[in-house]
């Protein structure tokens, strides 16, 4: 029970910054149809950005605001260059531009910073271990979710309260309509970009701190796609769902299955998990459903 | 099929169905099977032959990925997990059973056909998307997983397979040498393209593109789509299977690195350069993928070599140290722009230039 409490608890924290990453690729999907398959690059970059900065002596808080600057101007240059010109384009062109972007951040990535691991040096967060009863959580998962509970809070009340949020929220929704009542739709897909590169950013710092930061924090950005298919491609309390649901499945896998295996059974139970959904319930749990002949 | 020349006439329909139809054809064939069975192992130097190997093992992988996205339209993002399990299968039925290489080839490429029909299921209730998930998850759940995990150990082996020099052989011929893997290459890759060609004009490669084109159409008009979506995710994985089994003889061993996610979209990002739905592409665009990093490596090595450029531009030994990078880079720049700019690919260029001078000189 211990153990399962304990699984629980920390899949939750890790979840939550699935689901900030999760957050960012389905406003993208929302507002612009676009498939992103470089999420787990957009992650790297902002990770990366932000342990450089905070190796400068930044302090952590401000190199971690700087990041959100310099990821929405990445986010508003990458849609204008690569994305924007795909616009109407069959979805195959448009997934492979994405793919055609992950390839290219991977390499300038591994060029500027390498590929060995590095950690944030001295440490973000205090090591000691809090304790629950006999659960012990480690501070830098309960900041993390703390860090990204506040972004999501942050960027939920972006879509119900500004005048931008609404408007994206209505593309989304019908872009004709929208564009009919004076929306600027293509603002509205470079902010969408833009606050997906920021929200990759966070997670990726955030997963950073927890096991130190080398290429492999991509393929965590990759976990978002089994979490997106989970809640509903076009469902923002989908991919929040779905990507604190991801976690705990992992954590839980990791714990109760890989006594049977030789090990990584954490890495591949989301992506078994995803094949599964996508056999017998396609649009997850809020997406829209389309109803298509295959 | 293309067009005649002014004056060429058939009389019987087996003239009608030729593949080469006029002398010209003929002779231009044959010029291209003397290059490759003759001038190039004959003449050209050991650099050269392994950069021909890497070509044809990338046409031999890509066969398969173009066929699933550019005839039957099913987008597989995963298709270095079937060249894996071809490789697998090929390299353990020679090390455990002992089973010559030709028929271990065979089975493999049969297994991973298998293997990617059961990947390939979900194809009949989801499509688009959702089935790009799919087969993605393939390549992590049978690569990372299935192989890494479980396959790897059989025979405690380590994590690689090294496959003993003089294990593979055809009959009496030894396979040890870039030549001879150059030859066994040149003559897959000719019964890959010929068999994947005369497909694609049968019945079954008619349904295929009916089904890319437009699949509601196709199912009224009597083509069963789930079992033709099947059969081409199974000839697919044939492909890659045979593809991976190849490619053992080539590598001294086996081990999951080689078939990693990065080389599952490469394959994508090769159809896509090289124009989707026509096999020139697959071979342009594997030609282009190959031949274009070995030249930018050429270029960089050239440039660090005179002091000026190296002034001039202090991060080029960086570049030169960390090529795979560079390539990695130059990969996904030249995917993005392609799409951007020429969305129809080098096979499209190329059958322009042709028309250009079909028609000259009133080509306008």
């Amino acid at each position: 029970m211990e153990l399962f409490l304990q699984l629980l608890i920390t899949g939750i924290l890790v979840g939550s910054i699935y689901a900030l990453v999760a957050l960012g690729w389905t406003l993208i999907y929302k507002c612009s149809g676009v498939l992103n398959l470089a999420m787990g690059e957009l992650t790297l970059i902002g990770a990366y950005v932000c342990l450089t900065l905070y190796h400068w002596h930044i302090p952590f808080i401000l190199a971690l605001l700087i990041t959100l600057a310099i990821g929405f101007a990445l986010g508003i240059l990458t849609e204008v260059v690569f994305l924007r010109p795909m616009v109407g384009e069959p979805v195959l062109s448009v997934i492979m531009v994405t793919v055609g972007l992950s390839f290219f951040f991977k390499g300038m990535v591994e060029l500027i910073w390498g590929t060995d691991t590095v950690v944030f040096s001295p440490p973000v967060f205090p090591i000691e271990p809090i304790f629950l009863g006999k659960i012990v959580i480690g501070q830098v998962y309960l900041w993390a979710f703390i860090a990204s509970i506040i972004l999501l809070l942050a960027f939920v009340s972006f879509f119900k309260y500004t005048k931008w949020g609404l408007s994206m929220q209505a593309t989304a929704d019908d872009e004709m309509a929208a564009l009919s009542l004076g929306v600027n739709a293509k603002v509205v897909y470079a902010l969408a970009w833009a606050i997906a590169f920021m929200a990759a950013g966070v997670g990726g710092t955030l997963l950073g701190n927890i096991n130190g930061l080398n290429i492999s924090v991509g393929y965590l950005g990759l976990l978002v796609l089994p979490a997106v298919v989970l809640g509903g491609l076009n469902s923002v309390p989908g991919a929040i769902v779905g990507g604190l649901v991801i976690g705990v499945i992992q954590n839980l896998a990791d714990g109760y299955l890989s006594r049977y295996t030789p090990g990584g059974v954490k890495d591949v139970f989301p992506f078994f998990v995803m094949v599964i959904i996508l056999l017998f319930k396609p649009y997850g749990l809020w997406g829209w459903i389309r109803i298509e002949r295959v | 099929m293309g067009y005649r020349p002014c004056g060429v006439y058939h009389q019987y329909y087996s003239q009608d169905h030729a593949w080469w139809q006029t002398k010209f054809v003929w002779g231009k064939m044959t010029l291209l099977f003397i290059t490759i069975f003759y001038l190039i192992p004959q003449f050209a130097g050991m650099y050269l032959i392994s950069v021909a190997n890497v070509v044809g093992y990338t046409i031999l992988a890509a066969m398969g990925v173009q066929l699933l996205i550019g005839y039957c339209g099913q987008i597989t993002l995963g298709h270095a997990a079937f060249l894996a399990v071809g490789a697998y299968t090929c390299t353990l039925l020679m090390l455990q059973l002992h089973i010559p290489f030709l028929i271990a080839m065979i089975i493999g490429g049969l297994v991973g056909g298998l293997w990617c029909v059961l990947f390939g299921l979900p194809s009949a209730r989801v499509k688009g998307f959702y089935l790009i998930m799919t087969t993605m998850a393939a390549q992590f759940i049978t690569v990372e997983f299935f192989i890494t995990q479980y396959i790897s150990q059989i025979g405690g082996r380590g994590v690689a397979f090294s496959i003993p020099p003089g294990t593979i052989k055809i009959g009496p011929w030894v396979i040890k040498t870039d030549r001879d893997v150059y030859y066994l290459m040149v003559i897959l890759v000719v019964l890959c393209t010929l068999a994947m060609a005369n497909l694609l004009r049968s019945k079954v490669g008619r349904a295929w593109i009916a089904i890319r084109d437009n699949d509601i159409a196709a199912e009224t008009m009597g083509v069963n789509i789930v079992l033709y979506k099947l059969l081409a995710f199974f000839v697919a994985g044939f492909f890659g299977g045979i593809a991976g089994a190849f490619w053992i003889t080539s590598l001294a061993a086996v081990s999951p690195e080689h078939f990693h996610f990065g080389w599952s979209l490469w394959l994508v990002g090769v159809i896509l350069i090289g124009g989707v739905g026509s096999i020139y592409g697959t071979i342009f665009g594997s030609l282009f993928m190959t031949l274009i990093p070995e030249g930018l490596k050429f270029l960089i090595f050239f440039l660090t070599q005179s002091p000026f450029f190296v002034n001039l531009m202090p991060f080029l030994p960086h570049l030169l140290e960390k090529f795979l990078y560079v390539k990695e880079a130059a990969f996904g720049l030249a995917i993005a722009f392609f799409l951007i700019y020429e969305p129809n690919g080098l096979s499209y260029r190329w059958w322009q230039i042709k028309n250009y001078f079909n028609l000259w000189p009133f080509s306008y």
